[in-house]
């Protein structure tokens, strides 16, 4: 197997890099969905109480050998205290952590199977970077000679050898992450947990260092837990997002699904953008429901959920599944008149803000890929947006 | 505000500096005076420092309070530092006020209380006075000062890095000398240096808490000095000064580059980011 992914230049856009990602390197990769796979982590009930305030819900979530597994969600969501709780360094008030069929729960982190990578990156300043990479396995009392080839292997997988010997406050941001991401990797843990690794870089260099944690995930065949608020990078990396709320965990789904089929409103909004209609189910047919929206508009959609004539529902549309035009669609179908009111130009794609005769915003985006005569949709012009029938998703309430 | 010049603030600094300094200079110059007599100036000589090596009385108090200011500023600063990891680690536990104000509490407590109420303990106790406490009797006292500089390096240290040394497998007690230990050791080379130089200027702890046969400097010179201050004493406190003023210039100077090279990294850190 070919060990360099190609990689698309930084500066595309993420839903173009989210694509290939989830179809091409890892396509059948889906251990989830076979039920004879044992987990390799398996939080079973797991609840977290500081006082009064409850950090994790009665929380239970498998995840499986290999995976590039993504906890997201805004902070102080839970996601990190669950990571935590999986490298030892808090206890579970209720429930049970077991990994690869041993119960850890009770165990101190220094004889857990896992290895974590922290935000600060918590370097060792007074040692140098052969010091920090090999401290790991020093504990282990490896032999010297064993130990040097594998502090060695480590710097050269994440293009260290010219810094072994610099202490941490000669190296710069970029250099520092890749240091404590060798030092995770060095142990050859079955588990690397990356808390928020990347949330110190400027972006550019986060992008970059989004493909380098894939490449490295993909050498070792390592599983890797990574802690997140951004859903761009949890998107890119993941072969699975769980997303949580206050404690709980909402949905648990690969980025295509979260994408696609949110579960809920907070959903839909957490990831990418999304236009809310609020309406009542009118009418329910095979597979399609009509929904009479709040302003008079009637809504012809798809919808998987089980919902009756008469409960209020939202309809959530992407932006980029939203045509726009100057010209009125032939069809009577999803059609909304407007007028534009902002244009966010963002060089391969732009974004539209219309502004509907009832009052309401919807925002549509339109790859600049077009021709000229396409192209001259301006301010304060009348347009129309309409979208297919299996555009949206019905969200209840 | 600019720093301009103000003759208001240049005499005030004088002044201030004139009082505080004035008789320690004093000091220093009659040590090296040719005449017996105190007061009395007769020309630059350096036979007082040369007749203090002939006095076996004030060598052998000197060298009991060099024994006792090492013993105890090392014991202290263990403790010390134990007791400020506890504090700034453990979280809060039960009784943590408590513990924390009994740690800090001797910092104002009158010498003389201290002094006092450790001579009853000892009678109490039926423990011979001398050499072993006044050792006790200081490693009390200098104990919570040298917690009071670990606590503040622990204070701004960053806890995932011990937390990455247990996640990499090391015990509690290997994460502590491979990596708190060393991390901190600045710190806690100024706290014995401030426990020896608190320890090797103590009068009054010492006279309550000292035996038969355990004099310490500052005692002796003290004694001496109500028979009539004499040149050899001036000698024997100049070269005092110069101890203690090394021994706390070098407490600060530890101080002030781990100050330094803290605020290094956390620059570096956020230059990083931005």
């Amino acid at each position: 197997m070919a060990v360099a992914t190609a990689q698309p230049p930084a500066n595309a856009p993420s839903q173009q890099r989210a694509g290939p990602r989830t179809a091409a390197p890892q396509s059948g990769f889906a251990p989830w969905k076979n039920p004879s796979l044992p987990p390799i982590v398996r939080f079973e009930n797991i609840t977290k109480r500081f006082d009064d305030f409850v950090a994790v819900n009665n929380v239970t979530l498998d995840i499986y050998e290999k995976e590039f597994f993504a906890l997201l969600g805004p902070s102080g969501c839970g996601k990190s205290t669950l990571l935590r709780m999986l490298a030892g360094f808090e206890r579970p008030t209720e429930g049970k952590i077991i990994v690869a069929g041993q119960d850890i729960t009770e165990l101190p982190p220094y004889e857990r199977p896992v290895n974590m990578m922290f935000q600060s990156y918590a370097l060792f300043p007074h040692m140098t970077v052969e010091g920090n990479i090999g401290f790991g396995l020093r504990q282990e009392g490896m032999p010297k000679d064993k130990l040097a080839e594998r502090v060695d292997e480590a710097m050269g997988m994440l293009e260290l050898r010219q810094f072994a010997k610099r202490k941490p406050n000669q190296l710069s941001g970029g250099q520092q992450q890749r240091v404590a991401l060798a030092r995770a990797i060095a142990k050859k843990p079955r588990i690397v947990l990356l808390d928020e690794p990347l949330g110190a870089l400027d972006k550019k260099l986060r992008q970059q260092a989004q493909f380098e944690l894939m490449r490295i995930q993909e050498t070792t065949g390592t599983t890797f837990i990574i802690v997140t608020h951004d859903q761009e990078e949890a998107m890119t990396v993941a072969s699975r997002i769980a997303v949580m709320e206050k404690g709980v965990l909402v949905q648990v789904a690969t980025p295509g699904d979260i994408y696609e089929n949110p579960k809920t409103r907070y959903i839909a909004g957490f990831i990418g953008d999304v236009n809310i209609f609020e309406g009542t189910v009118s009418k329910v047919a095979e597979g399609c429901i009509e929904i009479e929206g709040k302003d008079g508009y009637k809504f012809k959609t798809r919808s998987t959920e089980a919902v009756t004539v008469g409960q209020s529902v939202c309809l959530a549309l992407r932006p980029e599944k939203i045509r726009i035009g100057r010209e009125k669609p032939a069809t009577d179908l999803n059609v909304i008149p407007g007028k534009v009111e902002d244009i966010g130009y963002l060089g391969s794609i732009s974004h539209y803000h219309v502004r509907t005769a009832p009052g309401e915003r919807i925002t549509a985006l339109r790859a600049n890929a077009a021709h000229a005569v396409e192209q001259s949709i301006t301010w304060e012009d009348g347009v129309w947006l309409d979208w297919p029938v299996d555009a949206g998703v019905v969200l209840a309430g | 505000m600019k720093g301009r010049f103000s003759w208001f603030n240049a005499t005030s600094i004088t002044l201030g500096f004139a009082f505080l300094y004035i008789p320690i200079l004093l000091l220093v110059i009659f040590s090296f005076n040719e005449s017996k007599l105190v007061t009395v100036w007769a020309g630059w000589s350096t036979k007082w420092y040369s007749s203090l090596l002939q006095n076996q009385g004030l060598k052998d108090a000197a060298w009991v309070t060099i024994r006792v200011a090492v013993v105890s500023a090392t014991v202290a600063t263990v403790l010390g530092t134990l007791a400020a990891i506890t504090l700034v680690r453990m979280g809060r536990f039960r009784g943590r006020t408590l513990f924390s104000g009994m740690i800090f509490a001797p910092l104002v407590m009158p010498d003389v209380i201290t002094g006092l109420s450790l001579l009853l303990v000892f009678v109490a106790l039926g423990i011979d006075r001398g050499f072993w406490t006044i050792t006790l009797a200081h490693i009390t006292f200098t104990m919570c000062y040298a917690a009071v500089v670990v606590q503040a390096r622990l204070q701004d240290f960053d806890k995932s890095v011990e937390e990455a040394a247990m996640d990499l497998g090391a015990t509690p007690v290997g994460t502590f000398f491979q990596v708190t230990l060393p991390i901190i050791a600045p710190s806690v080379i100024s706290a014995w240096l401030l426990a020896f130089t608190l320890s090797l200027d103590d009068l009054v702890i010492a006279s309550f808490t000292t035996g038969p046969g355990a004099t310490t400097l500052p005692m002796k010179i003290y004694s001496q000095v109500r028979l009539g201050v004499t040149p050899e004493i001036n000698a024997i406190s100049t070269i005092l000064v110069g101890i203690v003023t090394v021994g706390v210039l070098s407490a600060a100077y530890f101080t002030k580059r781990q100050t330094e090279r803290a605020e290094r990294e956390r620059r570096k850190a956020f230059g990083a980011a931005g």
